[in-house]
């Protein structure tokens, strides 16, 4: 059947085309009833994530299916591209990592709510959505999706204040930024007429809409929007104080999967759809990724507790990221795809060493709590250096993360249109960055052990199997990527001609020189 | 001994040994560590067997390494013994291998020393041994391949891989201010890597035209040759040529490894701070990364760049200034360690000025220091090592007058002294007047200069070597110091060997250096001419 | 491979025994790495004479006890510093291996000398130098420096002096040195320096030389250290190696003006090539000057002459081999060994001139007020290498040579002499406990009675310096001083002006320097003689009935030296005092080497002395020495001076002299503490950890972190504040979008 392209049109074949997604929703829902069906117990909840597990994995290898057949489609409200399904990938293998994280942590927390996990298979039933849309209009559903069921998640630990704080917080601005995002999109549908990212970018083309004033702010509110769903600078304030108030493997799950969805969808938008105005949003985005390096990094190195330090490490991230985005080429989707990867992988794996040694109660969640971990847990204290050095992006022993920042450099500097000063600005950056991983390599190797501390109880198996399984991963792809970076190829979406992109003869303008 | 090499090919696989060799001990190491389990008489076990296992694997290291003296061909330029297998086809990176005469002289200096490190940690480290020796065989792996990498991305690759294991030694089996002299040297490095880490991948993608990138030293040296670097972005009014931006890059990192005056502020913690070994490793070996890097990199990838008048009279100049500078703060410092330390600054300065006045016999010399202060700056690291262990300080004013206590130890701290000092018939000599009397071909005044630099170096380390072993013996706790014992003997010995062999007789180093020395200086020579005529053109036309 | 002769094809000498000449070097060598082993070995045991057990019972104490021992020898001003009173004689185990393998690689390298003398006097006149290549050196691109010697006229009187003298010395050393328990360290040391000034000569290129010559320096560092214990000691070891090595950058400039300009290094092609320079040009002159640098490191000429005088801390054998014999006379040796280039550069041999006699009058007026015996022929040894580079200076090369030997012969002869005085005074002193100065002249007095061989030598001596004919010192001096007028008169060096002034009144002057200094050599030797050996005897009581002469082995040396001081002038006769086929010798033996540059300077004529001016200077020479003899005489009175502890500070001018002009401690205000100060304050402190540590380094750091602390003092928790950071950037974008 993978001789012709699926017709969207035809909602069979458009039902087919979402089957993962669908299946995963589907599953979630039947999940939720078993959940409430059963007494809450601790077992209930232990059966119950497992069966997400299970879930997801059906999921995954559906999509693997539909990578293996190479089923295309033509263009419609979603796309059925690489670009998608390795999204799909990456969400659900943190997905599960989330849920396994979870699994240990809610019991030692006595949080028992067999609902969260369906919770999170909900939210990544939504982010997939994300991943696929190529239509406004399923990029706001899957954005709700997501949302509602991770403000949920942010605030399950019922017990704790902190955790409630946080759920409200990030509610609340939230909506806020949703706001921003829909209107942007009514008025650039008010502008062009479609929710077609295609559609969009073609008439943006056809009527020269290049300088319509309606479609730059609607440009404008929607960045406004992700940029807040992306934790980009300044529309991050939110993020440290949701991620230090919720338990720590929704945090994990925050950190890595609902950016990364953002992401792609965010991605995608400006490649297929803007991608002709480029260089109307070109520099705002390019002072919004530098903004976001600076901030992200700069306030990190401020940070004495681990999980506020690893959300200012996201925001840096997140402007790494939004680099990609800048360059806007099909080399920066593939890159793109490639550092999500990666980050989601040395995210849940710090995180997961933040579960392992936590203490009930959210406790001993400083920095200076894990001196001298590497004479009583050594195998963590060196997972959790490798993390660090994959995020700093250093080679062999960072792994890949090193390999993710050099495909992003190589993306930029590839590009027609070159972002080397960005890209210096990002090497420089993550010099900066070095004064906060080190520190928390330094003092797990180079401090003595408090004689007060006593060594932290032995963690759940699951977490030791995500911190093990991430630490491996990233390791072995840090010396033979080749395998995975083939996979990114051709993984970037379709996307309409650029008119006025700055490749063709006329040279950027002067203030894009900056 | 070339029949013999050439009947096992030794050549097709003995970079990649020296590159393994090294990982599968530290492995062997670890896994070792692991079994025995964590009780307190097993890890002491294990420790020992680390140290063992190190120390043969160093040997056996070496004694690999060895071979490359005979079978290595000095009638040629052209890379030997390479090696060339495809790493990353789909970024265009290869993991390919070989050696010349710049490197030769490199990969045999590090193998050579590494032993002796191991020997000089032999007691002195009692705190997780495992992991200490793990991580001096990974290092190993690092630095030679920077020295072997022929392509740039491997050869990043590498270099930031040394990093890591140098950061923990010191950080972890340093001294009272390791903290900070760890994560001084790691961030101070690291600024400068990045940028030239943007600067490879530009190189990169031009060289890979319009396909995939292509990193290969060769393909990037064919790019350099022809000029397709591409143009030049407009600065402060003027086009800056590109190559300039990616000379800058590459050499601000080199400098910092250098370390050249005055991004050496790194090097005076970090030696000091590190354990010995460490500080044997860090001045004998990672400081030639630096110069190698200009000899490998700077020079022949953008020779005009480089050979540009104002860019090479600052490069020139500077190095004069380490030269002189670094001796004249070695000259007050209390601390015998740090006494070393700023005279590593002033020799690496003389390698800067003789590289950067490119004629053959400086670049010569250049090598030559750059091995002579490898042996001699080890060497004396090694004896400060061995009498901390005794009296734990390195205060020069707390000995004086040793020499009547501890004749074995004096003797070779003198002897060692001489040759850091430049003595003729040691090593350190050659090197000096070979790169004063090519440099004074081309810069006499700077050479000048730089030869003051001669007394100096004899200021300090006499006036430190006479406040230690000489001067009445007045400290009652020095009248018992034990004298040096077989193991620290077996330490010294080669090293004086190797001294005197390189100051009597070093014409057989020289001429397996010489051929690619002579390619580096025409190559830049020819376009240092050229640029020189096109600006005394520009000059004229203004 | 390594020593594969590549002898010059058909050389005469290629077949003799000057083949064996690598040996010369190779054979005191080895007997460094023996006695250096032995050294090595801690193994000082008790001497018979040892009074106290308890401190030779280890090695390292029984060096202890050698230290004060030693300083009880040679330095009085130790005794202040160590107030114990044990004289620990404690002899090496070894001592008597070393006793034989000293020595006697010496003696053997003599005889080789000797056996290669006589091989090159069989061919009669030989132009070419016989040059020996052994292996490449330094191969690298166009310079080729090969491991080569070069035997000729010049390097073979040089081995014959070292190898030679050395000998004597080293026997004497026997003696002196028997009770050291160092002895085995000293005979290594003497060895290798000996092994190093043989390679300084035989050099056939200048870097060859200069590993001979950085060599010496060294062998003086390590011996004048020999008894490191004393802070002294170990300054002017100190003090030796680094003014040394100043002068070093100066010869090292001048090779690489050499290579840059000629392209070669080795003798044999610069003295082609130099011929090719512009006569008097800038060029050769700078080469020449700073070459001359080098020189006045060596030979311890104004500026550089400070570290000579200090250098006589060292064993006295040391002072008389090293100090006055051979190492110090190494800048003459070079000086004409590069005589085309300086017969080529007129004003450059004109500063040598005056450096010289300037040089020769300083020191002499100092060595006037000395009281350190040692001290006086220190100076005196100053005072005599000026005479050698007025000679040398003037274009006589002969000349200056010639001064060179008789002056090793008679002021080795001198040292050795001053030395078994002080061997004598100590073991005096050594017997009765006594701590006072063993080497100040005013404790002496008398001694004619106690040791008259070594009265009698030391006067030979003594006129032969002060230049009485017929003794050496008359004939050499006189020949310097005498070509000096002459040059004066006609020469390139009288066509020249230096600093303006021209060159016969520059030369004039020099004469007349040369004259002065003359005079004041005769008074101050006189004195050391008079307060030495004869008055009354200022020792006290006890220590008189122990004052003997000393052993054979040190008095045989003496007298040999004696001979020779006293004979040596026959080495060069002039023709007035010639007798069958005498004359000139000398001349004649090194015509092949200097001969044509002697010639370049006095234009090609050899400068001939009309009857009554040469009676003239003769008498001259003769008239001031013995003038200054007589004054000494007249007005010194032994039997007025009273012990050192009685007697009063010096006022006025004799004070002056006495400090040496202070001239050290001027070099240390001006040069040392600036510049230390100067490492230490701006460079260190305020370059090093002010500037770029603090404030580019660490300062960027804490800006990056001040910054942080910004952000998270926004970071307040208020989602008011938040809501307002949000709006802002939404009008920051929406700015951004719309304004155009």
């Amino acid at each position: 059947m993978n001789g012709m392209p699926l017709d969207l049109t035809i909602p069979a074949q458009l039902s087919f085309a979402l089957l993962p997604d669908l299946l995963l929703m589907g599953g979630a829902m039947l999940l939720l009833v078993w959940a409430a069906w059963r007494a809450e117990s601790v077992e209930h909840q232990r059966a119950i994530g497992t069966a997400s597990l299970v879930l997801l994995a059906l999921a995954a290898g559906a999509v693997i299916w539909f990578i293996v057949r190479g089923i295309a489609a033509q263009p419609g409200p979603i796309g059925v591209d690489r670009f998608r399904w390795i999204a799909d990938l990456v969400l659900i293998g943190g997905t599960a990592a989330a849920i396994m994280l979870s699994m240990d942590y809610n019991e030692r927390e006595l949080i028992v709510a067999p609902e969260a996990h369906v919770l999170i298979l909900l939210a990544t039933s939504g982010m997939m959505l994300l991943a696929a849309a190529r239509d406004l209009m399923v990029v706001f559903l899957g954005i709700e999706t997501m949302s509602v069921a991770v403000y949920v998640l942010a605030g399950m630990n019922r017990r704790s204040a902190r955790s409630a704080e946080s759920a409200l917080k990030y509610f609340l601005l939230g909506a806020f930024s949703t706001a921003f995002l829909l209107y942007g999109m009514a008025l650039v549908y008010g502008a062009t007429g479609a929710t077609d990212l295609g559609i969009i970018g073609d008439r943006i083309n056809q009527y020269g809409l290049t300088s319509s004033p309606l479609l730059l702010i609607g440009i404008a509110l929607m960045l406004v929007g992700f940029g807040f769903k992306v934790a980009a600078a300044p529309f991050h304030m939110w993020a440290p104080d949701v991620y230090d108030g919720a338990p720590t493997p929704v945090t994990a799950y925050m950190a890595a999967s609902v950016k990364a969805a953002a992401f792609t969808a965010f991605f995608r938008i400006w490649y297929e759809g803007f991608s002709p105005v480029f260089v109307s949003w070109h520099n705002t985005f390019w002072w919004l990724a530098a903004l976001t390096m600076v901030v992200g990094n700069l306030i990190a190195l401020r940070q004495r507790n681990i999980k506020r330090m690893l959300a200012y490490s996201s925001i840096a991230h997140a402007g790494y990221l939004m680099l990609a985005l800048t360059v806007n080429s099909a080399a920066s989707a593939e890159a793109f795809l490639f550092y999500v990867f990666i980050y989601t992988i040395a995210t849940f794996g710090a995180f997961g060493v933040v579960v392992a040694l936590g203490e009930p109660g959210e406790r001993s969640l400083a920095i200076d709590d894990y001196a001298g971990l590497w004479t009583v847990r050594p195998w963590l204290a060196v997972a959790m250096a490798v993390f660090m050095f994959s995020l700093l992006g250093f080679p062999v022993f960072g792994g890949a993360g090193f390999f993710a920042k050099w495909y992003l450099i190589k993306a930029a500097l590839q590009s027609p249109s070159p972002q080397t000063k960005l890209a210096v600005v990002m090497v420089l950056t993550s010099v900066v960055s070095a004064g906060y991983y080190l520190y928390v390599v330094m003092v797990m190797f180079m401090r003595p052990r408090l004689a007060s501390a006593v060594a932290p109880a032995r963690a759940g198996a699951l977490t030791r199997f995500v911190v093990a399984a991430s630490a491996i991963l990233i390791v072995v792809l840090g010396v033979f990527p080749e395998r995975f970076v083939r996979q990114t190829h051709g993984s970037a979406p379709l996307t309409a001609t650029r008119v006025s992109s700055p490749q063709s003869a006329v040279p950027l303008p002067a203030s894009a020189r900056r | 001994m070339r029949e013999l090499l050439d009947s096992v090919q030794y050549d097709s696989w003995v970079l990649l040994a020296l590159l393994a060799i090294p990982i599968v001990a530290a492995i062997a190491i670890w896994v070792h560590g692991a079994i025995l389990g964590e009780d307190a008489d097993a890890r002491e076990r294990g420790g020992r067997a680390a140290r063992q296992i190190a120390l043969w694997a160093f040997i056996i290291e070496f004694v690999v390494s060895l071979g490359l003296w005979w079978s290595f061909d000095q009638s040629t330029a052209a890379m030997q013994a390479t090696f060339d297998r495809s790493w990353i086809p789909s970024w265009g990176v290869t993991f390919s291998l070989g050696i010349d005469g710049i490197s030769l002289m490199m990969v045999l200096l590090t193998t050579f020393l590494m032993p002796l490190a191991v020997l000089g940690s032999w007691t002195s480290i009692r705190l997780k041994r495992h992991s200490y020796y793990a991580l001096m065989l990974l290092l190993t792996t690092g630095m030679l391949g920077v020295f072997v990498a022929r392509d740039l991305f491997l050869f990043y690759v590498m270099w930031e891989m040394m990093l890591v294991p140098m950061y923990f030694i010191i950080g972890i089996w340093g001294g009272e201010r390791r903290l900070y002299a760890s994560i001084k040297f790691f961030v101070y490095t690291m600024v400068g890597s990045l940028l030239m880490l943007v600067a490879i991948v530009w190189l990169g993608i031009r060289a890979g035209g319009a396909g995939t990138p292509d990193f290969a030293y060769e393909s990037i040296r064919q790019l350099a040759s022809t000029g397709g670097m591409g143009t030049g972005m407009l600065l402060f009014g003027a086009v800056v040529p590109a190559t300039m931006f990616m000379f800058l890059a590459f050499a601000l990192a080199f400098a910092i490894k250098v370390p050249m005056f005055p991004f050496h502020t790194w090097l005076p913690d970090a030696h000091v701070e590190a354990p010995t070994a460490g500080s044997v490793i860090l001045a004998g070996i990672m400081l030639k990364m630096g110069t190698y890097g200009f000899l490998r990199f700077c020079l022949p990838l953008f020779p005009d760049a480089a050979m540009y008048p104002a860019v090479r009279n600052t490069f020139l100049a500077l190095g004069v200034v380490g030269v002189l500078y670094g001796a004249m703060v070695a000259m007050v410092q209390p601390d015998f360690k740090k006494l070393v330390a700023y005279s590593s600054v002033s020799h690496l300065g003389f390698v800067m000025l003789g590289i950067f006045a490119a004629t053959t016999q400086s670049i010569q010399g250049a090598l030559m220091i750059m091995i002579n202060h490898g042996i001699s700056t080890g060497a004396l690291f090694l004896l400060i090592g061995m009498i901390y262990e005794r009296r734990h300080t390195r205060e020069i004013a707390a000995y004086g007058g040793i020499a009547r206590v501890v004749p074995l130890f004096a003797a070779m701290l003198t002897f060692v002294s001489l040759s850091s000092i430049g003595l003729p018939g040691t090593n350190g000599f050659v090197g000096e007047f070979l790169v004063l009397l090519g440099s004074f071909q081309t810069t006499p005044y700077l050479a000048m200069f730089a030869t003051l630099g001669v007394i100096f170096a004899a200021a300090y380390l006499l006036w430190a070597i006479q406040r230690i072993l000489f001067n009445p013996l007045d400290k009652p706790v020095n009248e018992h110091i034990p004298d040096l014992n077989g193991r620290e003997l077996a330490i010294m010995i080669p090293l004086v060997a190797v001294i005197l062999w390189l100051g009597v007789y070093p014409a057989p180093v020289l001429r397996r250096m010489e051929a690619s020395a002579e390619l580096l200086v025409t190559q830049v020579n020819a376009t240092g001419t050229a640029v020189a005529t096109r600006s005394a053109a520009a000059g004229r036309r203004r | 491979m390594l020593l594969q002769h590549e002898v010059l094809p058909g050389h005469p000498l290629a077949g003799t025994a000057a083949a064996w000449m690598w040996l010369l070097p190779l054979l005191p060598l080895l007997g460094f790495v023996i006695n250096g082993l032995l050294s090595l070995i801690p193994a000082t045991v008790l001497g018979p004479s040892d009074p106290d057990i308890a401190h030779g019972a280890d090695g390292a104490h029984g060096e202890a006890g050698h230290g004060e021992h030693v300083h009880a020898l040679d330095t009085a001003d130790a005794h202040g510093a160590h107030g114990d009173d044990h004289h620990v004689v404690v002899r090496h185990r070894f001592a008597g291996l070393a006793t034989f393998v000293g020595p006697v690689v010496l003696a053997a390298s003599f005889a080789l000398a000797v056996a290669m003398f006589l091989a090159m006097r069989g061919l009669g006149e030989m132009r070419e130098p016989f040059v020996q290549t052994y292996f490449s050196w330094m191969p690298a691109g166009a310079l080729q420096i090969n491991a080569a010697f070069q035997l000729d006229q010049l390097s073979m009187m040089m081995v014959l002096i070292i190898t030679g003298v050395g000998t004597l010395i080293h026997i004497f050393s026997v003696g002196y040195m028997q009770d050291d328990p160092g002895y085995p360290r000293f005979f290594a040391y003497l060895n290798l320096f000996v092994a190093f000034m043989l390679v300084l000569v035989l050099g056939a290129s200048y870097p060859v030389l200069f590993v001979g010559w950085e060599g010496v320096g060294l062998c003086s560092y390590l011996l004048i250290g020999f008894w490191f214990s004393d802070k002294a000691n170990a300054d002017a070891g100190k003090k030796a190696f680094i003014v040394n090595r100043i002068g070093d950058f100066g010869l090292l400039i001048a090779m690489f003006l050499l290579f840059a300009n000629l392209g070669t290094l080795d003798f044999v092609g610069v003295n082609a090539a130099a011929t090719k320079f512009a006569f008097g040009g800038a060029l050769v002159t700078t080469i020449c000057l700073f070459m001359f640098l080098g020189c006045a490191g060596k030979s311890a000429q104004i500026p550089l002459y400070i570290w000579l005088p200090d250098a006589m801390a060292g064993p006295t054998p040391v002072s008389a081999l090293i100090h006055a014999a051979t190492m110090v006379t190494a800048g003459v040796y070079l000086i004409a060994r590069s005589s085309t280039l300086f017969s080529m550069a007129p004003v450059a041999s004109l500063t040598v001139a005056v450096v010289g006699a300037v040089t020769a009058l300083f020191a002499a007026t100092i060595g006037l007020k000395q009281w350190d015996i040692k001290k006086v022929l220190a100076y005196s040894t100053v005072s005599q290498l000026g005479y050698m580079f007025v000679g040398v200076g003037v274009g006589a090369y002969t000349a200056g040579m010639f001064h060179l030997v008789t002056h090793a012969f008679f002021k080795a002869l001198l040292f050795l002499g001053s030395g078994s005085v002080i061997f004598a005074m100590h073991a005096a002193y050594h017997h009765t406990g006594n701590h006072d100065d063993a080497q100040d002249m005013r404790n002496m007095g008398g001694l004619r009675a106690f040791m008259p061989w070594t009265w009698i030598l030391m006067w030979i001596a003594t006129l032969a310096i002060s230049g009485i004919p017929p003794f050496s010192g008359f004939f050499s001096k006189d020949e310097i001083l005498g070509s000096v007028f002459l040059r004066a008169r006609e020469s390139t060096l009288a066509d020249a002006h230096w600093l303006g002034i021209p060159g016969s009144a520059v030369l004039y002057a020099v004469y007349a320097l040369g004259l002065a200094a003359a005079l004041l050599t005769a008074i101050y030797m006189t004195r050391m003689m008079l307060y030495t050996f004869h008055g009354p005897n200022r020792s006290g009581e006890e220590e008189r009935k122990h004052l003997v002469e000393a052993p054979w082995t040190m008095t045989g040396p003496l007298v040999i030296l004696g001979v020779l001081s006293a004979i040596g002038g026959w080495l060069n006769l002039p023709h007035f005092a010639a007798f069958a086929g005498s004359e000139e010798m000398l001349g004649h033996w090194l015509e092949p080497v200097v001969g044509d540059n002697q010639l370049r300077v006095t234009l090609g004529r050899i400068p001939e002395a009309a009857g009554n001016t040469e009676t003239f200077l003769i008498g001259a020479a003769v008239a001031i020495a013995i003038l200054g003899i007589l004054i000494a005489v007249v007005r010194l009175k032994p039997a007025r001076l009273v012990p050192k502890a009685q007697s009063p500070e010096e006022q006025g001018f004799e004070r002056v002299l006495l400090d040496k002009y202070y001239v050290d401690e001027a070099y240390d205000r001006v040069v040392v503490e600036p510049t230390v100060g100067l490492s230490r304050g701006v460079l260190w402190k305020g370059i090093d950890q002010g500037l770029i540590d603090g404030v580019l380094v660490n300062g960027s750091a804490k800006l990056a972190r001040g910054l942080g602390g910004v952000g998270s003092w926004l970071q307040s928790g208020q989602v008011g504040t938040y809501a307002w950071v949000l709006v802002v950037g939404v009008l920051a974008v929406l700015g951004a979008f719309t304004i155009r």
